[in-house]
């Protein structure tokens, strides 16, 4: 299994170094831990508004050779991973590495609620110049339920005295109050969103209202004895959480020469967004457990040589569920979400269980399906053979089109066609068309793992 | 490019319903001739660079349900039926055959089909003029009529198309490169700016982003609002109101959920095949003849398909580079009519969905096959299909967000097209095993949307004259695929953009 790459983030005051504990929690993965401008070893940079940390974040992307990656935003950095992550959906050149985003405590794109009287506060530690200890002090353990141990606490009073006065007005001026919602439609990309449960400003309530709806499928997970800074707080919860997200991701890792591709100038943003969308793991939906399994099986004997075909069955059942269908149906069969209802349940009657049988015995069913010996009166719960014929014409076109249209299988069979044009002033497209030529940006035939 | 702005209140001149193949050429001839001309469209506006080179993500398709019936279903949806400014051509494959003068008198040389009320001569004028304007590219010499010129070169052929000559070569026919309506070279279009030329995408499917290929949206809708006309995106026709001589007076339609009223003069519909005539249906209106929805044809489009040794890659290139014409006139197939031979390159999610439904494929075939995709090539044909009273589209009970019943079309092949069927599978299997391919399989297919509101010479038989008047209300006109008498072999688009100027034509002489 390929692992992505994880893109940590630190906040404000703090440095990636806030990250080793949950990196030694996590072995298996690559991690890299950034220091933004003004904290840990970049605090002689000054400081960056928050569109040059989003955009220093892209290039960090794009510059990582990882094959696939996740971002990791805490507090502060939680901003930017969901710039940097709506940005990507959409299409940007070069982003299509990133899967996935985790925001710890996050900041959301839109003015961070924080007391007024406290800012100032904050503001004020900074009024001589550098924070000094009594200040941090106050800062780590107003952020931390109990008390941290001290090798930890004073690694964190360290890096908030660290931090470059400027970065740190800059953050609490301007940064944590600009607005960027309006940029942001729901953004096609898993999110896992962490709140300390005894938080205060960013906690649970508040990840609810301003992180989770701007991503389109995002789950929320609270860490107990933790307050805003869990990294420090509850590494081994943390590290547990990221792990399990970033294994349920792996599917979406594409081959790199693929990913490469794809995130490359040949391809445009629009057509990059569209594909993008599809790496994503199917939306969940509302086929019960016995129709799932016979959508499986039935998967399973249009396509037998799929590395997931409970994961393709659930886009079918997503595809079907959303009703947008093809343009057209056949005008014996009911709209289409009835049809599956009655053709699952009409190929259970007569087999007594599709997905309990053998799967030769499966393959006969099949056969005399499609040759319309197979149904049951048409009562308005069934289809009758002729229907039933009809419906499996759809059942394998639509099965069969939602895999090939995924961009794993793309790579699988070595197809490219959608690299012929990126958004600049002349479209690439091929300059060889006979057999047996490939041009060098051609990607070779790749199996996927 | 919208264009000048019309009051809704003022009478304007033309109101063009439908900016696809019929529509567009006509708006821009009566623009052109200072007609006051409102073109509204349902689907929306795109730039050619804004298309999206990925089969699922196109939105240049009329995806509302339509419902397909009798012994061979045809396909809608992306297989035939666009909508958005510039219709149908937005995606078209720009494959572009002229009319054969045989098959517009079909009845009277087989006692089959029907005639053409309008003369080939007239027609082919008219066709050339429009190669003109929008830039045909083909070979220096066509082998089926030596007196035929295109302005641009071919362009490169892909691996299947080598393969098809080949293939062509071996058992003696003829095959050349074929006549596509793409620019092989830079042009600037008149009111548009400049068209690149071709880069072998092979995506024209999915829109043309560099403007190469001929659409309406680049080439005489620019023209049509550079002299004047309007056209309304997003503007979907609901209804019609009448004076008391039952002339349209005002087009209705719809924009989300208002509706506003557009006075007129006189009515182009130009909808296409399906939703011309499902509006007059749903109106109830020019149907004295009962012939609004008879007639429906879809040209036989059988392909066969094979492995090659090499990596053909078949997605490279203009999809359709080479044609034969030799089965115009199959003599030993027992049909009224022939069929056209074209190569084939197709992407992966078009292959998919033609092996499950039209090869009836499943199971580790189905998955190898595909697996395959960069060795796989095809061939294909159009074919003539007859006009038969019984495959008709009228309207089903189910009704759509505008309360109009659906549309449901019954198709059955009959002798004449399964005899076509039958000879176009031999010939390609016989071609593309001599060209190398193994495991030759037959797709079954048929393609366009065509007849239901025919032209004739009779008020009894027909909806429309040689003109595309309808016989009834006096100031409605129709010109799309709809008024197609008989199918043709050859691929509709540039027949109609023909009578599209036609029909404008004949329109501005009979004004008083
Ligand atoms: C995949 C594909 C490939 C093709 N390849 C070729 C080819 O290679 N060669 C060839 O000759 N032909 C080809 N065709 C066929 C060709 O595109 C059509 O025959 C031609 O465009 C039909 O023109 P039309 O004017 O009848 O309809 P269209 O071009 O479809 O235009 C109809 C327009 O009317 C609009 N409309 C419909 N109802 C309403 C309403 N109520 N109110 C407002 N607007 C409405 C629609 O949105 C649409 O824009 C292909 C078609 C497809 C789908
Ligand atoms: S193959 Fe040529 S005509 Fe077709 S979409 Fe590409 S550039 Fe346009």
């Amino acid at each position: 299994m390929i692992r992505p790459t994880l893109l940590m983030l630190h906040a404000l005051g703090a440095s990636g170094d806030e990250w080793r504990q949950v990196r030694e929690r996590l072995p298996d993965y690559d991690c890299v831990a950034l220091d933004l401008p003004g904290f840990g070893a970049a605090a002689g940079q000054g400081h960056a508004d928050v569109v040059t940390m989003a955009d220093q974040l892209a290039d960090a992307i794009r510059a990582s050779g990882a094959p696939a990656c996740i971002l990791v935003g805490h507090s502060m950095g939680g901003k930017m991973a969901t710039l940097v992550a709506a940005r990507a959906a959409a299409g940007e050149y070069g982003l299509s590495r990133l899967l996935g985003v985790v925001l710890v405590a996050a900041s959301p794109p839109s003015p961070e609620p924080m007391d007024e009287a406290r800012r100032a506060q904050m503001l004020g530690w900074c009024a001589d110049g550098a924070i000094d200890r009594d200040a941090a002090e106050t800062f780590v353990d107003a952020n931390t339920a109990a008390r941290l141990p001290d090798p930890l606490r004073e690694a964190a009073i360290a890096d908030v005295r660290r931090s470059a006065p400027e970065a740190w007005i800059a953050w609490l001026e301007r940064g944590s109050r600009e607005d960027w919602n309006a940029d942001i439609g729901p953004i096609a990309m898993p999110a896992l969103i962490v709140a300390g449960s005894d938080d205060g400003d960013l906690g649970e309530a508040a990840q609810r209202r301003l992180n989770q709806p701007l991503y389109e499928e995002a789950e929320v997970a609270v860490v107990a004895d933790a307050a805003h800074l869990i990294p420090y707080e509850q590494p081994d919860a943390l590290a547990a959480l990221i792990d399990g997200f970033a294994t349920g991701l792996a599917a979406s890792v594409l081959p790199r020469a693929f990913a490469d591709l794809l995130g490359s100038a040949r391809v445009s943003r629009r057509t990059r967004a569209a594909m993008l969308a599809r790496l994503r793991p199917p939306r969940p939906s509302d086929w019960s457990a016995a129709q799932h399994a016979t959508i499986v099986a039935l998967t399973g004997q249009i396509l037998p040589d799929l590395a997931d075909a409970d994961d393709l069955a659930r886009r079918v059942e997503a595809s079907i569920g959303d009703g947008g269908g093809d343009g057209w149906r056949f005008d014996s069969l009911p709209p289409d979400r009835i049809a599956w209802v009655r053709g699952l349940a009409t190929l259970d009657t007569v087999t007594g269980g599709f997905a309990a049988l053998d799967r030769s015995v499966q393959a006969d069913w099949l056969d005399r399906l499609a040759a319309g010996e197979v149904g049951c009166d048409d009562d308005g719960r069934h289809l009758s053979p002729a229907q039933m014929a009809l419906w499996f014409e759809d059942v394998r076109a639509e099965v069969v089109r939602s895999w090939v249209a995924l961009p794993a299988t793309m790579a699988a069979i070595g197809y490219d066609g959608f690299a012929v044009g990126g958004d600049g002033p002349r479209k690439q497209g091929y300059v060889r068309t006979q057999a047996d030529t490939v041009e060098a940006w051609q990607v070779q035939s790749e199996a996927v793992a | 490019m919208t264009g000048t702005h019309h009051d809704c209140r003022d009478t304007v001149d033309a109101v063009v319903i439908g900016t696809g193949a019929g529509g567009a050429p006509l708006a821009a001839r009566l623009a052109a001739a200072g007609l006051s001309v409102v073109a509204l469209e349902a689907g929306r506006a795109f730039r050619p660079d804004e298309h999206v080179a990925d089969e699922l993500a196109a939105d240049i398709y009329w995806m509302e349900e339509r419902l397909s019936g009798g012994a061979t279903p045809t396909a809608f949806g992306s297989n035939n039926s666009g909508m958005g400014v510039g219709g149908s051509m937005l995606h078209w494959g720009a494959f572009c055959p002229r009319p054969d003068p045989r098959d517009l008198q079909l009845k009277t040389l087989t006692g089959e089909g029907a005639d053409w009320p309008v003369p080939h001569d007239d027609l082919i004028r008219y066709i050339e003029e429009v190669e003109g304007f929008t830039g045909v590219s083909g070979p220096a010499h066509y082998p089926w009529d030596a007196t035929r010129r295109y302005a641009y070169p071919p362009v490169a052929r892909n691996a299947a198309a080598e393969a098809m000559a080949r293939g062509c070569a071996a058992i003696g026919m003829t095959a050349t490169d074929a006549p596509a309506a793409l620019v092989s070279r830079d042009r600037e279009q008149p009111h548009f700016g400049q068209r690149q030329a071709c880069v072998n995408c092979g995506t024209c499917h999915q829109g043309c982003r560099n403007a190469a290929k001929t659409s309406m949206d680049t080439t005489y809708l620019p023209y049509a609002v550079a002299h004047g006309a309007e056209i309304r995106p997003g503007c979907r026709v609901v209804d019609f109101d009448y004076d008391d001589r039952g002339r349209i007076s005002a087009v209705v339609y719809a924009t989300g959920e208002q509706q506003h009223r557009q006075r007129c003069n006189a009515v182009f519909l130009c909808a296409g095949g399906v939703e011309t005539p499902r509006l007059l249906l749903n109106l109830g209106i020019a149907n004295a003849s009962g012939q609004v929805g008879r007639n429906f044809m879809a040209h036989v489009a059988t392909q066969v398909w094979g492995r090659f040794d090499a990596d053909m890659r078949m997605n490279r290139g203009y999809p359709s580079s080479l044609i034969s014409e030799d089965m115009m006139r199959p003599g030993d197939a027992g049909c009224a009519g022939g069929y056209l031979i074209q190569s084939l390159g197709v992407l992966p999610v078009n292959l998919a969905t033609g092996l499950a439904r039209g090869a009836g494929m499943w199971g580790e075939r189905l998955q190898t096959t595909l697996r395959g995709y960069n060795r796989m090539a095809g061939i294909g044909i159009n074919g003539e299909c007859l006009p038969h009273a019984d495959n008709r589209l009228d309207l089903a009970d189910e009704t759509d967000a505008f309360g109009h019943r659906k549309a449901r079309v019954r198709f059955s092949y009959h002798a004449n097209e399964q005899a076509i069927d039958r000879h176009a599978r031999r010939v390609m299997t016989d071609i593309w095993q001599a060209a190398g391919a193994q495991d030759v399989f037959a797709v079954d297919r048929s393609a366009h949307t065509i007849g239901t509101c025919r032209m004739g010479e009779d008020a009894e038989s027909a909806v429309v004259d040689a003109d595309g008047r309808s016989f009834e209300v006096p100031n409605l006109l129709i010109c799309d695929n709809s008024i197609f008498p008989s199918a043709l072999a050859a691929n509709p688009a540039l027949t109609i953009m023909a009578l599209s100027l036609r029909t404008a034509d004949r329109f501005l002489t009979s004004r008083p």
